[in-house]
């Protein structure tokens, strides 16, 4: 009676997925074990959360019906078979780029990206403190004093560093002015048009700005001020760093903090030559010259490491399905030396902290690779840059 | 880049000549101005019920810092057309015209707002009210350093006043480093001079941070020294904040 019912749950599906029956009933003559040999085409996304859907709301109904006959069939095992089918399908497919922000996800799916974190094997074979391969090219806006592009798997970033003349602040006439700004561009996601994209960009700027700017005096600041300085007191250069999110597939805090140091290690501050004679608060003239002279020092540009807190585990550079599934992410970044330089913590669920500080110690192991990794991305994009 | 353009033309404000002096001052041996230790925090001063139409609202006093907030609802809204099964949180920090020292356009925080509802999204238990919106708004009167941790700390006493359901109090206390020292709930002038910050926000009872912030450079003891030092202080914060609520409600069933 029972074996009746979860065979036609198993047909059912078959004829979904085009599969034999035939291979389904052998599989399940073996008892529902994982070597299901079946071959069959990578299914699309919306395939998948169709069969996801069959099966959830197929294992419901026959709860209903099995529990009404009083058969002793635990949900469990209806929960098996949904994941033990789903990993065979999904276990080499790369999933199409059309998850973004809220990702509809079934509970299939919940379970398996949740059990894979668990099991240190995610969706895309990742280890949990494995990034996705990272490119980066410099130089991709000529007008800009310099840019950078990054790509870490689907998410794409763009980021600008323009200079200008101005005044320092009266607070510190000895230190130039970097500010940062983040835009999200509706090409990421259709709900970033007009003012919807607006708190996640407040979101990001604020927390580049703790992560890469240091404190009010400028001490540990990632980008050195002082050397921003023209005349004390009267003009220095800012710096505007814009950065664009094209397209997001998760971890953009990352994938920004990359684009913006390789924007930095990138940007040519044209010379300045002061005229001499200017005297009391008159504004001194200045020559600016065409050649690029000042290249930044961005050894000391820190790198952000987004740990992503899913069940009770860390993951590193989660995608936006990963992402959807946390319960808390902690972004710290952190220097060549080792220090932090930044920590802010995002996401609702509340965190001991002791886990913490044990997120910061895993941060600054992860990051020592990360930064080696970019650096010698950023040495190979500059070198292409060079010869064309 | 001078100066934001279409402001208001700034009235004279005499400049305060004093800032030039203590620039040069060195920060490892810094005093504290009113007289504090490095780890005592400025006496708090909170009372609820501050704004009668409200639903529920504190005031909050620390020091030079003035904050009010105001909770209004659960109510329907606008913006929460489209049906969700756990309610909204909506909040909103501005400051006003002549909370800083210099006059400034009276505006919103968007920064602050966001922060705002990320320290208390951990702790209110959103499927008590669903399908409606709260929302919070927090007004700084007078800013004297260390804003937005009283602003934390009065809105989880304003939503308490509120009745909205909680899992616990929502407390917050900053962190300055000056040079080597390591300074509790800084004031304006100190927050000027910091080398690095860490803010955190924390449920006491529960023992669970729910929001940390930390700028400038730190090394990991530091960073455990300065997180012990603020997790202490919080819960001591707690304990006043609980005693407030009960005298409120003692006095209003006299």
């Amino acid at each position: 009676h029972f074996s009746d019912l979860r065979l036609h749950t198993v047909t059912a599906l078959c004829s979904r997925l085009s599969l034999s029956p035939l291979s389904c009933r052998r599989a399940l003559s073996g008892s529902l074990s994982r070597d299901l040999s079946v071959t069959l085409p990578p299914p699309r996304l919306s395939e998948k959360s169709l069969v996801s859907h069959a099966l959830v709301s197929r294992s419901q109904s026959q709860l209903s019906r099995l529990s009404q006959l009083n058969s002793p069939v635990s949900h469990s095992l209806v929960c098996r078979l949904s994941i033990s089918l789903l990993s065979t399908l999904s276990a080499p497919v790369s999933l199409p780029i059309c998850l973004h922000g809220m990702v509809g996800l079934s509970l299939g799916e919940k379970n398996f990206i949740q059990g894979g974190i668990a099991q240190d094997l995610r969706s895309d074979g990742r280890k949990r403190l494995t990034y996705r391969p990272v490119s980066v090219e410099t130089g991709v806006i000529p007008q800009a004093n310099g840019s950078a592009r990054v790509r870490m798997g689907a998410t794409d970033v763009i980021s600008s560093v323009k200079a200008e003349l101005g005044k320092p602040s009266s607070l510190q006439p000895d230190k130039g002015k970097v500010s940062i700004y983040v835009d999200c561009s509706p090409t990421a996601a259709p709900m970033f048009e007009g003012r919807g994209g607006d708190e996640l960009s407040t979101d990001l700027s604020v927390a580049l700005q703790c992560c890469l700017l240091g404190g009010k005096s400028g001490a540990g600041a990632g980008i050195d001020l002082s050397s921003l300085i023209v005349v004390e007191g009267k003009m220095c250069w800012g710096l505007y760093i814009d950065c664009l999110v094209v397209s997001s597939d998760g971890n953009l805090l990352d994938a920004l903090g990359a684009a913006i140091k390789a924007a930095l290690s990138n940007t040519g501050i044209p010379r300045v030559l002061v005229a001499a004679g200017a005297s009391g608060d008159e504004q001194p003239e200045v020559d600016i010259s065409d050649e690029e002279f000042l290249q930044f020092d961005t050894s000391d540009v820190p790198v952000i490491v987004t740990l992503t807190k899913v069940g009770r585990h860390y993951i590193v550079d989660a995608t936006s399905e990963e992402e959807s599934q946390m319960s808390s992410a902690v972004s710290i970044s952190v220097n060549r030396k080792g220090h932090i330089c930044g920590l802010t913590k995002r996401g609702g669920a509340g965190l001991d902290p002791s886990i913490v500080l044990d997120m910061i110690s895993v941060a600054k192991h992860v990051s020592e690779q990360l930064m080696n990794k970019l650096d010698s991305e950023i040495a190979a994009a500059e070198a292409v840059e060079d010869d064309s | 880049m001078a100066g934001r353009r279409g402001t208001n033309p700034t009235t004279y404000s005499p400049s305060l000549k004093t800032q030039k002096t203590r620039s040069t001052i060195f920060k490892d041996d810094w005093v504290r101005p009113d007289g504090r230790g490095f780890q005592q925090c400025r006496p708090a001063f909170f009372r609820t019920s501050a704004v009668t139409a409200a639903s529920g609202s504190a005031y909050a006093e620390f020091g030079n810092t003035k904050v009010i907030v105001s909770v209004f609802g659960p109510r329907e809204s606008k913006k929460a057309m489209m049906y969700s099964d756990i309610g909204r949180l909506n909040c909103n920090v501005s400051y006003t015209t002549f909370a800083t020292p210099v006059r400034a356009q009276g505006s919103d925080r968007k920064d602050f707002s966001s922060m705002l509802h990320k320290a208390l999204e951990g702790a209110v238990i959103l499927e008590t009210f669903p399908k409606t919106t709260v929302d919070v708004f927090a007004l700084v009167l007078e800013s004297g350093g260390s804003d937005l941790p009283v602003v934390i700390s009065c809105a989880s006493l304003a939503l308490a006043d509120a009745g909205i359901l909680m899992y616990d109090l929502v407390t917050s206390v900053s962190l300055s480093c000056l040079g080597k020292n390591l300074v509790i709930d800084p004031i304006l002038e100190e927050e000027s001079y910091q080398d690095g910050s860490l803010m955190i926000t924390c449920m006491p009872s529960r023992y669970e941070v729910t929001q940390l912030t930390i700028t400038g450079e730190w090394s990991t003891p530091k960073i455990n020294e300065g997180m012990q030092l603020c997790l202490d202080a919080c819960s001591k914060l707690a304990n006043i904040m609980r005693s407030c609520l009960k005298e409120a409600t003692t006095t209003s069933q006299e």
